[in-house]
């Protein structure tokens, strides 16, 4: 990473910390009560906030998976790993924040849902994924394993995002053919969160890559010295 | 348990998530570069010893 890029980071941080008080503002006091489940319906905004989050964070991992395969360079394998850790990280997210809401809502913490279901299973690939990375072997092969695996994940991710329209299911669908099915208001606070949530993707890939450029470089570094001894 | 509690579970639960992975990044950084200073010295001392570092 170029020292150029460095010197942004504190700027994209700072960008991304004005948006994240932002979403908290309009998710908090911008956007209205809603009638039937009262305050608890504000999980809405974060939890499809992390979700998408984890969506993209999947298909940036499928698309350097790609790139990686294609030109064997290790910027995308570190592109690739630092998206899938980060795209883990926030569909769990997801999932318990999902869990919180459907607590009080369908009185229940976990149902056998098409969506629900997909989602875990979604989860559990790509931290196998990680674990199948970190198995050992030589940085080569760890990165071409990470590649394969990127690419095939993302089947699952339309099939988790199109669940809801393809089987019989309880959870309710945000984006409908004719836009989004919430309030005005409520609209901007969801807006708000994505772009919140966004900003905060690119900065934990920006911080991700950096350390995995580090370890690239400790790597290759003790090799190094290991090739000078007698 | 009251609506605003699970409210407040959710929002802690995800800041809570990624505050950790903030920090379990910086704290791995920290690591790295101590570990690649040390290296660095390990190999400017080889070079003034005369062995060649490839």
């Amino acid at each position: 990473m170029s020292q150029d890029q460095n010197d942004a980071l504190p700027l994209v941080v700072g960008l991304t910390a004005v948006l994240v008080l932002f979403s908290l503002y309009a998710v908090f006091i911008f956007a209205p009560t809603e009638r039937v489940m009262g305050h608890v319906q504000r999980i809405f905004y974060y939890h499809v906030a992390s979700a998408w989050v984890g969506f993209l964070a999947f298909l940036v991992a499928c698309a350097s998976g790609l790139l990686y395969l294609a030109k064997r360079s290790p910027r995308w394998d570190r592109v690739t790993a630092a998206s899938v850790e980060i795209g883990l990280l926030f569909s769990t997210i997801a999932l318990v924040e999902g869990s919180l809401w459907a607590r009080p809502v369908w009185n229940t913490w976990w149902t056998w849902d098409p969506r629900l279901t997909t989602t875990l299973v979604m989860c559990l690939y790509y931290a196998t994924t990680l674990m199948l990375r970190r198995l050992g072997g030589s940085e080569e092969r760890n990165a071409r394993v990470g590649a394969v695996l990127s690419i095939v994940g993302f089947v699952n991710v339309p099939i988790v995002f199109l669940a809801i329209r393809m089987w019989r299911t309880i959870h309710p669908a945000v984006l409908t053919t004719s836009g989004f099915a919430v309030a005005p208001r409520m609209l901007v606070a969801l807006l708000a969160s994505l772009l919140a949530f966004t900003a905060l993707y690119v900065c934990l890939m920006w911080t991700r890559i950096r350390v995995a450029r580090l370890e690239h470089d400790v790597s290759a570094l003790r090799h190094r010295i290991t090739a000078t001894r007698p | 348990m009251s609506n605003l509690v699970y409210l407040a579970a959710a929002y802690a639960v995800a800041w809570l998530a990624i505050c950790a992975y903030l920090f379990g990044i910086a704290r791995r950084q920290r690591r790295l570069e101590r570990e690649l200073d040390r290296l660095q010295r390990t190999v400017e001392g080889k070079t003034q010893q005369g062995e060649t570092v490839r």
